[in-house]
């Protein structure tokens, strides 16, 4: 029997992965509701403006790539911080990963549930999905990097079908005035914590640093990936004002699958079920390596990262982690988009992990390179 | 090695379940067992709120026929048809909403709601309204024409891309509904026993149909928005009729949005022309032109000044207020001034004769 290494590093990634990382780990669920929360027209402004200060956020992260520290993982974090506040930081993480992926797992079932399968009980997608991400993680974290090529090449080109809605008859040019707010209200904050949230997520990309090799060009590759995602972003809003008018994008749950549903293939007519579907690569991509991370906290809290990793503990982080969303999709997981606690909570962690992580590692490099 | 077995056998696993009854999939859409329908027509029912129908589509063979309820609510319609007929109806093919014109009258929101909520409902779904029975005109016509749900599809299918008609589906709909202007149109017909006729382009308030264009209006409302082309282009008062007509339209508002200036290029040719006159010469041609610039000018005028005061605002005028660097007007201001607005229109009309012109 072969030994089974989740964290074995056996090559090391050119750039070019982490530029889809990037992309793809900021188009998860929340690209899918975004213009629910934006609405008017000048949040095209936001949404450039929001992109430009996540390329700091992703400066620093690219310093901490460039640093010494970075192919040593686990111990360039030891090295760094401390084995205590590693383990402590590890167990804080535990609480911000489930979230991330209690909200975008739950998210897209509710997707699932509302346009292909009305009538099956969400907890049977929820185990298949992750049964999906068990096996692709099980595969190890090199190969699960691999895979963002597969995610990113089924999922990105659904934003060319997004250019019909350019040259619909009722689209005018003035869905998109007035350009510039005329008032700065709650509501308006809420979009730019909303933009910035969505934008989160390659902070956690520091975790798998020992599996890339260019170092030099990785603020290259993150920042293609970051602006691409703002292009996706502006494109996806701007396509959605076309389509349905500031007036109305709001009264929509998921505007982006509506859009779908309206394109019509003359072979099969419900396309949206086939790139809903399709879809699920990409969350599959994200829900293993977030399952893998998941796996590593674990083990780091619980002072077991020099051992070997055994399927057993696999397997028994993947049921808890079943268990639980299993359980906040029954308790605390509201249909509504408005009222959804952990989106809401989502929203607030996401950018205060995207704001600190950046940060903290930052300042500490320098305070190191000074010591 | 061992490994490998269990996954197949994993997959075996899964596939048994999925395939067999324990499936979590209740639903079954295997063909024989379902009817997907085309349309369904809702009209005002005698004791209960609504009379649904819809035509069924023939599996084997079996004559079409038209299947009634009378029912309270939109989806119990759904139910009842079921418990009336030995296959499950579908809406997967769902493709025309036909609605009585006393429904419409009262307001269509709660319907539309019903029918946007469900996701096997394509947004496609055409919109229209009938006066009359349809129940009639189908029943009569079913043993003529064996497919006429299909015909009517295409119809409706064909004006959308082409224009000449107002052709309105359930997004678009749902759009001018939600737009601050609140006016969204809908095609009328009128169906009687032999007849399905298009009547014009009914204008809503809100979710109610408040009025219907009669005849000029609704070819002025195609030029100036709908679709800016007619095929035929006739003008009984006049005793003319012209033949492709194409319109360019520039909508100018002044700064105080208290005037609206409306310039209509007409180009196209004349197709008949019913009343004597001598060989057509240059200044016959330019006196006939000033003549229809002059009645349709009028015309426009009326149209207009009667949308006004319904209050109403199917042009979407309002989106001409909105610029990339100035703040809009809210629904309240512009609705005032849009009622107060005062219109010049002014039509440019180019025509070409069919024959040469003598000078």
């Amino acid at each position: 029997m072969s030994e089974f290494s989740l964290f074995d590093k056996t090559s090391s990634y050119d750039g070019i992965y982490m530029t889809l990382m990037v992309n793809r780990i900021q188009m998860l669920y929340f690209a899918i509701i975004m213009p629910v929360f934006l609405i008017d027209p000048y949040m095209i402004w936001v949404i450039i403006i929001v992109g430009v200060l996540s390329q700091i956020s992703i400066f620093m992260l690219s310093k901490w790539f460039n640093s010494k520290y970075a192919f040593k993982g686990y111990g360039g974090f030891v090295e760094l911080f401390g084995e205590r506040m590693v383990r402590l930081l590890s167990f804080i993480g535990i609480g911000f990963i489930l979230l991330k992926v209690t909200v975008i797992t739950l998210g897209y079932i509710e997707v699932v549930q509302q346009f292909i399968f009305p009538s099956v009980n969400t907890n049977w997608m929820l185990l298949y999905i992750l049964l999906i991400c068990w096996y692709v993680a099980s595969l190890g974290m090199a190969n699960t990097i691999r895979f963002i090529v597969i995610a990113f090449l089924c999922t990105a080109w659904m934003l060319l079908l997004l250019l019909n809605f350019l040259f619909q008859p009722f689209a005018t040019i003035h869905d998109l005035f007035p350009l510039i707010p005329y008032e700065w209200t709650m509501k308006s904050w809420k979009g730019v914590l909303f933009i910035w949230s969505a934008l989160s997520g390659p902070e956690y990309l520091v975790l798998l640093s020992p599996w890339f090799n260019t170092r030099e060009k990785i603020l290259k590759y993150m920042t293609i990936g970051n602006a691409f995602t703002i292009f996706e972003y502006v494109f996806i809003f701007i396509a959605s004002l076309f389509f349905f008018g500031s007036h109305y994008v709001g009264e929509n749950k998921f505007p982006l699958v509506e859009m779908i549903r309206y394109l019509e293939s003359p072979v099969f007519e419900r396309i949206d079920m086939i790139l809903i579907s399709v879809y699920l690569f990409q969350f599959v991509f994200a829900i293993s390596i977030f399952l893998l991370l998941f796996y590593g906290a674990t083990r780091i809290t619980l002072k077991k990262s020099k051992d070997q990793t055994t399927r057993s503990g696999f397997a028994l982080c993947c049921a808890l982690l079943f268990i639980s969303l299993m359980i906040s999709n029954e308790l605390l997981w509201k249909k509504a988009t408005n009222q959804n606690i952990l989106l809401e909570l989502e929203m607030w962690a996401g950018s205060l992990t995207y704001l600190f992580v950046p940060l903290v590692l930052f300042i500490s490099l320098k305070r190191k390179g000074r010591v | 090695m061992k490994y490998k077995h269990s996954k197949i056998l994993f997959v075996i696993f899964v596939n048994l379940i999925v395939i067999s009854g324990c499936s979590p999939i209740v639903e079954n859409n295997q063909i024989e067992d379902i009817a997907p329908v085309t349309f369904w027509s809702i009209q005002k029912g005698e004791d209960e709120n609504f009379r649904m129908s819809t035509l069924i589509p023939p599996l084997v063979k079996e004559k079409k026929r038209l299947l009634t309820v009378q029912v309270d609510l939109l989806k119990e319609g759904m139910q009842g048809f079921n418990l009336k007929y030995y296959r499950e109806l579908k809406v997967g093919q769902l493709r025309m909403l036909l609605i009585s014109e006393e429904i419409a009258k009262e307001g269509i929101s709660p319907l539309i709601d019903t029918i946007l909520t469900d996701p096997d409902i394509t947004k496609r779904l055409y919109l229209a309204i009938v006066k009359g029975d349809f129940d009639e005109y189908i029943n009569s016509q079913l043993v003529m024409q064996e497919d006429l749900d299909y015909y009517l599809y295409q119809m409706f299918k064909h004006y959308d891309t082409q224009g000449k008609l107002t052709v309105i589906n359930l997004h678009q709909f749902m759009r001018t509904l939600h737009s601050p202007a609140h006016s969204p149109v809908v095609p009328v017909f009128e169906a009687s026993n032999e007849n399905f006729q298009y009547q014009g382009t009914g204008i809503f308030k809100n979710d109610k149909l408040i009025e219907t264009t009669n005849n000029m209006e609704e070819q002025i409302y195609q030029l100036i928005d709908n679709d800016h082309f007619l095929k035929y282009f006739p003008i009984p008062d006049l005793s003319f009729v012209l033949g492709h007509v194409k319109s360019n339209v520039q909508l100018n508002m002044d700064k105080a949005y208290s005037e609206l200036n409306l310039n209509v290029q007409l180009n196209g040719r004349l197709d008949e022309i019913a009343r004597e006159h001598k060989l057509l010469t240059r200044e016959e041609l330019s006196r006939f032109e000033s003549e229809i610039e002059l009645y349709l000018e009028e015309q426009t005028t009326k149209f207009l000044k009667k949308l006004q005061e319904n209050k109403v605002d199917p042009l979407q005028l309002r989106k001409y207020t909105l610029r990339p660097f100035s703040k809009p007007l809210n629904e309240k201001e512009w609705s005032n001034r849009w009622e107060r607005m005062e219109v010049k229109v002014d039509y440019d009309v180019k025509i070409q004769p069919l024959t040469d012109i003598k000078n």
